[in-house]
Order: structure tokens, then C-alpha cells, then sequence
């Protein structure tokens, strides 16, 4: 069994003091409601006084899901985002900063993980099979014909007009699925925070989580984040407050073949399903950062990862690989040792 | 004064032939407006400076001003808003500080200025968008056109007489699906359009929340403006407005009677307006349009179901898909011989015979399924850099605030009223 162990992680650490003078604060109550958006499902837990004020900022939240949907989704052809794949191989696309901030973080992540996150492989997971769970493994040729259509270092972007270029002028199309979930939570924490609301929790089908404050009482909203090598067991319980947790695992959505578990998660340099990494959970200020970074953890070798993140601020990592190749369990930033005792399973169970 | 019949087309024949040969037909007109509505609806180089100003930057002003920015040469350089907070959202949105003014009329004076978009509360379009075309602006206007028959005529008026452009918020006239789909339907291929039946159904109460304390009601009744008659007809114009202008269009005329109903039946909250409404909307040769809003159920969402005499056309925000009726008995060809020539027997399953008899329907495929938001706003930029007459014109304002004033009307003296034949 492995034993639980609690971080708190915020910058805020002081008791809430209960003075004679003190106002008592407005009594709250905890809502709970669920959205499907996305391709998966959002679920908000916020405290508020009334049902008329969580109501009210529970449909904005997710009213802003859905605008954001629209925006990023690749499979709404009338998304900006497929306008963008579809246009901006003929020409430069002018968008609006909202969409241009997106890509720019997109492609900021692309960058500084020299390609390991890359928006544009939806073509790559397509050949695959992914988008119609009918697992297949591509030719070489094939893989070397979508090379002109993947690539994030072929677009272009000018941030004195918010112009989108393709440079090899050929249409891409620009998956979200790796950022934005993260980019909305953002929004719509920015949202909460705007409307006065200090304690509430929003979750993107459980794989990119933010805590807002904490609720009454406690320090931060906890979650647990189990360990693949003990499937049913936690490695470590975190207590998120104003801070977010992204998880990548390929232990949901997967192909096996002759033995071999092929990811949904790419590795873009080669064309091909990232190996050796079971989970990834990271902790990062922003959702969008978190999200991004889950996938780009998992498909890093670890020792990239571990200078990755040495090098980003505030950011903190729990890796579960599958040896020899990755480690079991590497810890990084992460407060508490949760490494200590996972160990690899002695159970084959997870075909890698 | 122009036939009801030929009103409301946008770029309608009339619209198109006027000051051309009489020998030109209704057709080839017609034809000619298509052509210029393609032009209008197709991405521009052009990215000449466009500067334009906002009154009323809220929750749709900001989405409008989303996609100004995404047409080249377009900088927002002013906004008017009575509610502070809106100009640091704004700011957000731009990415830079836009200037900002608590008097519309102080954003009016300014010198640098060559379009508004005036995206105020209903009660208020017609006191912002006829002294923005006044001051030698072009206007877009958020639907619906007016709060008045009287006030959408004096819009039409002043646009004309200012020799501006104005075009309304009927965005679904440039949704390449519906525009598609509709040119089908009008080709025929469902038949006679009788009935369209317009929902659109939310289940939250339409409230925005009101961030700070507000003892008199005053930022109650700003925000929340569209629950509160002053400014504001209700579901039948935020959400019927849309529909109503595409019945027009469809059935090529203003409708002829309204009638209406409506109720508070969930959201007892001090608001005015109903949180539910039932339109029926008469048009020539007994055609009816149905609309039907409920606040407390999102089941249906936002759609149309066109229904003609040879299929049925259902359109959303985001796809269109057709459906036939079953075939009518039709004369058998022959092979001249009058010989049969036999079938041949076989087990009876098809997988075409499953229930629903009608199948699945045939969505429409088009090649450039853009938002339709974007491109009505790429189109107001068209055409005020080329001086032209845009889709959603004054005419296409006007018809749809016919259908919205008069059902309102009719709900609230609980009969149906005559819709007179008003042109612009």
C-alpha cells in the first residue's frame, strides 16, 4: 500500500484568523454541476451563498466552454481554428488575439520542448486510426506523406498583424486536444474570479483539474493521483489552491497489437505513439500550461523532462514509466517522496 | 412601395434591378444578387485601414469585436459604454487600450472614426444607430433592428439619406450552410414550403449576475436589461428575431398576422418579460411560421425544421440535413412492348427499410462551413470599403422587426394582430 501523502501547494498558508472584530464571512454553500463540452465532460464545484448567484455563474462558465469550443474545436468546420487550417496555407489569415494567443502558446510549448507538443499531428493520429477507434499501424509511406501537412515549425506567426502562415502551403489542421481543455479552464477561472466567487473547483474530465482557493475550511481542493503500477492505489494526494493538475495516461485510450500497447498520445518527431511512459501528472499556475505540459512530459525522455522543468517555474511533475527504458516512478519539484514506494508492477498487465 | 412578395430579400431582385435595363429578368437579377452575395461572403485581401468604434461593448459587442479583428486592416480605436467595467474587458480583447467614452455622443464627435457597431440593448438601437449614420459613419446594428415599427423606418431612413452603409446582426443570412441548404429548398427539392417550425430552448434563467451590491436596481436593470421591458422584447426578439428573418426568407415576404403567448412560469424573479413564448407568424397563401422558446428545458436547442410538401430541411448553428417524404404513386415508364418482364424473388430485408422509414436524412457537405458571425462582419467591412448594398440590409432589419414588434404586440393584447405592409 502506498501511503498517502498530502501537499499543500499555494502561496497562501495563513490560518484564517477568527478575531472578535472580524466580520463573520457569508455563509456558503457548495453547487455542483456537469457540462459536456469538449469531447468530454466538465464538472464545476463552487461556493456561493445562493442557488440564484451559482446558477448564474455556473451558466457563464459554461457558456464560456462552449464559446471557446467553437472557437478551438477541430472537428466544427466552422471553428476559427479549422479556418485557420483551411486558409492559412493560401494565405496570411488574420485572427483575432484571442485565437493568436492560443497558437502562440501552442507553439511557445512546441518550442521549448523542440517538438514534442505539436498541434498539428491531428493528420498523424488519423492514420493511426485514433479518431475512429480502429487501431492500425501506418506504412512508413504513409507517415512520409503527411509530412508536409505536421510539423508546428512550418507556421508562421506575425504578431505585428495576428497573421497565420503556412509556409509549406499545404492545409493542416490544428488539434486543440492537448491545450485546449486548459486554455478554457483558464478562462473560465478568470470568469469565477471576476464574479467574486473564492473557493471552487473545475474539472475537465478529470484530466485538467484547477483548484480555486480552497474550500471553507481547508486548505486547498485535494486529488488524488493514482498509480499505474497499482492500478486502484493512490501514489499521492495533492491539495490544489489556485493552481492546476494535468494528467496524460495511456491507460483509457489505446490499441494493442501483437502484444504491443500503441498510445494516443504522439510522440510528433517520429511520426509515431510515444513509448515507455504510463502516466504523467503535472502541476502548473496555469491550466494551459499544465495541459500542455502532461503531454510534453510524457513524451520526453525523462532527463529532457526533469531540465524542462528545472527551467520552468512553479511547475512539478509525477512520471510513471515502464522500465527498463523510463523509470517506474520519477518525481520531479514534487513535494513529499512519492516515489518511494512505487515500484514496477510485477504483473504484465499493461502491454507496452 | 414595393410588393410584399418581393420584400425582404436582402439583395433582392428589386434591390438589384433597380436602375438597370428593364429587359433584365427576375432571374437573371436574381442571379446577379447571388453573385454579389458570393463576393461579399468571400475572404478579402483587401486590408486597407477600417476604424472603427463600438457602442456597447458587452457579451455579443466583445464577440463582434472578436471578429473585426480577425478582418485585416480593422483596429477598434473607440468605445462608448454607460457601464465602466466593460472597457478594461474590451481591452482584454483587443489587446490593447482602446479609448474609451461614458457618452456615445462624445465617441460621435470623434474625428478618426469610419464605422460604429452598436451593439446596445434593444430599447436603445435606434437613438445610437441613427446619430452614428448621421455623423457620416457606417453602422453595423445588432439584431432586432428596432424597439418600434416607427424607429426601425427612421433607421432605413437615415441610412438612406446619409448615403451609409448599414447592415443588421441577421448573421445566419451569410452561414454558408443555411445559404446552401436554402438555395436548395428554393430549387425545390423538398417541394412547397408550408410550415417552418423555429425552436430555441436554453435552460438557465437569462440572467447575468450583478457583481457588486446594487440597493436601487440600477445595475440590475443594465446587465439584465433583456428581463425588463424598457429596453428589451423579450425571448420573441433575442432569440425569434433570427428565425423569423429566415421564414422571411424562405417564404419571400413579411408575414401578414401574428399571434403570441407567454408566460413566467419558472423564473419568478421580479423580471418582466416571459420566460417562455409561443409565435405563430401567417404569410401569404396560408404559409405559417411556428416559434417556440422555453427557458427551463434546452432540449430542442436552437434549430429549424423547414417542412415542404416533397421533405422536410432541418437546419442548426452548426449543419443542415435533408429529408424526403415517402414517394407519391407516379406513371410507370414502359418498354413499348407492353410485355412484363417479371422480378425476381429475394428475402425482404433491406437495411434502407429500417425505421425511421425516412433513414437518417442527407446532411448538406459544403467546402467552407465558416461561422456565420465572421463572415457577416467581413461582409459589413466589404462592403463599406466598396460602397456596396449589404446582404442583410435595412429591408431584411425591417422584416424581421415586423415579425418581433407585432407578435409582441400580440401577446400582450392576447389577440392576433394584422402586420401591415410597411417598406423602408
Amino acid at each position: 500500500m502506498v501511503a498517502l501523502r498530502a501537499a499543500l501547494l499555494s502561496v497562501l498558508l495563513t490560518v484564517p484568523c477568527v478575531c472578535a472584530n472580524t466580520p463573520a464571512p457569508p455563509i456558503v454553500h457548495r453547487f455542483h454541476q456537469n457540462h459536456l463540452a469538449m469531447g468530454t465532460e466538465f464538472t464545476l464545484d463552487l461556493y456561493a451563498p445562493d442557488q440564484a448567484l451559482a446558477s448564474e455563474v455556473a451558466a457563464q462558465a459554461f457558456d464560456e466552454i462552449d464559446r471557446l469550443e467553437a472557437l478551438l474545436s477541430n472537428y466544427r468546420p466552422a471553428s476559427e481554428l479549422s479556418r485557420i487550417g483551411r486558409e492559412a496555407a493560401a494565405h496570411p489569415v488574420i485572427t483575432d488575439p484571442e485565437t493568436f494567443h492560443f497558437l502562440e502558446r501552442s507553439l511557445f510549448w512546441s518550442r521549448e520542448s523542440d517538438g514534442a507538443f505539436d498541434i498539428t499531428v491531428g493528420p498523424v493520429l488519423r492514420a493511426w486510426g485514433f479518431f475512429f477507434h480502429s487501431g492500425r499501424i501506418p506504412s512508413s509511406s504513409e507517415l512520409v506523406a503527411l509530412r508536409p501537412r505536421v510539423g508546428w515549425q512550418h507556421i508562421h506567426l506575425d504578431p505585428g498583424t495576428r497573421a497565420v502562415s503556412f509556409m509549406t502551403r499545404q492545409p493542416m489542421e490544428l488539434d486543440p486536444g492537448s491545450i485546449g481543455k486548459g486554455f478554457a479552464i483558464d478562462a473560465v477561472i478568470a470568469i469565477l474570479r471576476e464574479q467574486g466567487i473564492t473557493s471552487a473547483f473545475l474539472s475537465a474530465g478529470n484530466s485538467t483539474l484547477y483548484g480555486l482557493g480552497a474550500p471553507p475550511g481547508a486548505f486547498g481542493w485535494p486529488v488524488h493521483v493514482p498509480d499505474p503500477h497499482h492500478p486502484g492505489q493512490p501514489a499521492a494526494t495533492i491539495l490544489l489552491h489556485d493552481t492546476s493538475l494535468s494528467t496524460g495516461a495511456c491507460t483509457e485510450k489505446f490499441f494493442v497489437h501483437n502484444g504491443h500497447r500503441y498510445c494516443h498520445i504522439f510522440d510528433p518527431r517520429t511520426l509515431s505513439p510515444a513509448e515507455g511512459m504510463l502516466q504523467t501528472s503535472v502541476i502548473a499556475p496555469s491550466a494551459t500550461d499544465s495541459d500542455a505540459l502532461s503531454t510534453v512530459v510524457f513524451v520526453l525522455d525523462p532527463q529532457a523532462t526533469r531540465y524542462l522543468l528545472e527551467h520552468t517555474p512553479e511547475t512539478r511533475a509525477l512520471l510513471f514509466g515502464q522500465p527498463p527504458d523510463h523509470e517506474a516512478c520519477l518525481a520531479i519539484n514534487w513535494e513529499g517522496s512519492p516515489c518511494t514506494s512505487a515500484k514496477p508492477s510485477p504483473h504484465k498487465d499493461l502491454p507496452l | 412601395m414595393i410588393a410584399r412578395r418581393l420584400f425582404l430579400q436582402g439583395l433582392s431582385a428589386t434591390a438589384i434591378t433597380a436602375g438597370l435595363a428593364p429587359e433584365i429578368s427576375a432571374q437573371e437579377a436574381a442571379s446577379q444578387a447571388e453573385t454579389e452575395a458570393a463576393r461579399q461572403i468571400a475572404p478579402s485581401a483587401d486590408s486597407s485601414p477600417l476604424r472603427v468604434g463600438i457602442i456597447g461593448p458587452g457579451s455579443r459587442g466583445k464577440e463582434l469585436v472578436r471578429n473585426l479583428l480577425r478582418v485585416p486592416g480593422v483596429r477598434i480605436v473607440a468605445a462608448a459604454d454607460v457601464y465602466p467595467p466593460r472597457f478594461d474587458q474590451l481591452n482584454q480583447v483587443c489587446g490593447y487600450t482602446v479609448p474609451s467614452h461614458t457618452d456615445y455622443r462624445a465617441l460621435l464627435d470623434r474625428k478618426d472614426l469610419d464605422a460604429i457597431v452598436v451593439a446596445t440593448p434593444l430599447g436603445l438601437h435606434a437613438s445610437h444607430v441613427i446619430p452614428a449614420l448621421q455623423s457620416g459613419r457606417h453602422v453595423y446594428g445588432e439584431k432586432t433592428m428596432a424597439y418600434t415599427v416607427d424607429q426601425a423606418r427612421d433607421i432605413a431612413a437615415a441610412a438612406k439619406v446619409s448615403n451609409r452603409i448599414y447592415q443588421v446582426g441577421h448573421q445566419y443570412r451569410y452561414s454558408p450552410w443555411i445559404r446552401a441548404a436554402i438555395a436548395r429548398v428554393k430549387a425545390g427539392e423538398i417541394g412547397n414550403v408550408t410550415h417552418i417550425l423555429g425552436y430555441w430552448n436554453r435552460n438557465n434563467d437569462w440572467r447575468r449576475p450583478v457583481p457588486t451590491a446594487d440597493p436601487s436596481g440600477h445595475l440590475e436593470r443594465l446587465i439584465n436589461w433583456r428581463l425588463y421591458h424598457e429596453w428589451s422584447l423579450g425571448l420573441i426578439a433575442e432569440l425569434g428575431s433570427h428565425h423569423m428573418d429566415i421564414a422571411n426568407w424562405i417564404f419571400g415576404s413579411a408575414p401578414t398576422t401574428a399571434l403570441a403567448s407567454g408566460s413566467i412560469c419558472c423564473y419568478h424573479d421580479g423580471r418582466e418579460t416571459d420566460d417562455n413564448v409561443q409565435v405563430v407568424l401567417s404569410y401569404p397563401a396560408g404559409r405559417r411560421f411556428i416559434f417556440t422558446s422555453m427557458t427551463d428545458n434546452a432540449k430542442q436547442g436552437d434549430q429549424l425544421w423547414l417542412y415542404g410538401t416533397k421533405g422536410s430541411l432541418n437546419v442548426t448553428l452548426e449543419d443542415a440535413t435533408f429529408f424526403y417524404e415517402p414517394r407519391q404513386i407516379v406513371k410507370a415508364p414502359t418498354n413499348g412492348k407492353g410485355e412484363e418482364k417479371g422480378v425476381t424473388t429475394s428475402a425482404s430485408y433491406r437495411p434502407e427499410g429500417e425505421m425511421p422509414y425516412r433513414g437518417p436524412g442527407k446532411p448538406l457537405t459544403i467546402a467552407n462551413p465558416e461561422d456565420a458571425t465572421t463572415i457577416a462582419i467581413r461582409a459589413f467591412v466589404h462592403c463599406v470599403r466598396t460602397n456596396t448594398q449589404p446582404i442583410a440590409n435595412a429591408d431584411v432589419g425591417l422584416g424581421s422587426a415586423l415579425g418581433v414588434i407585432h407578435a409582441n404586440q400580440a401577446l400582450r393584447e392576447k389577440k392576433e394582430v394584422a402586420i401591415p405592409l410597411i417598406s423602408t
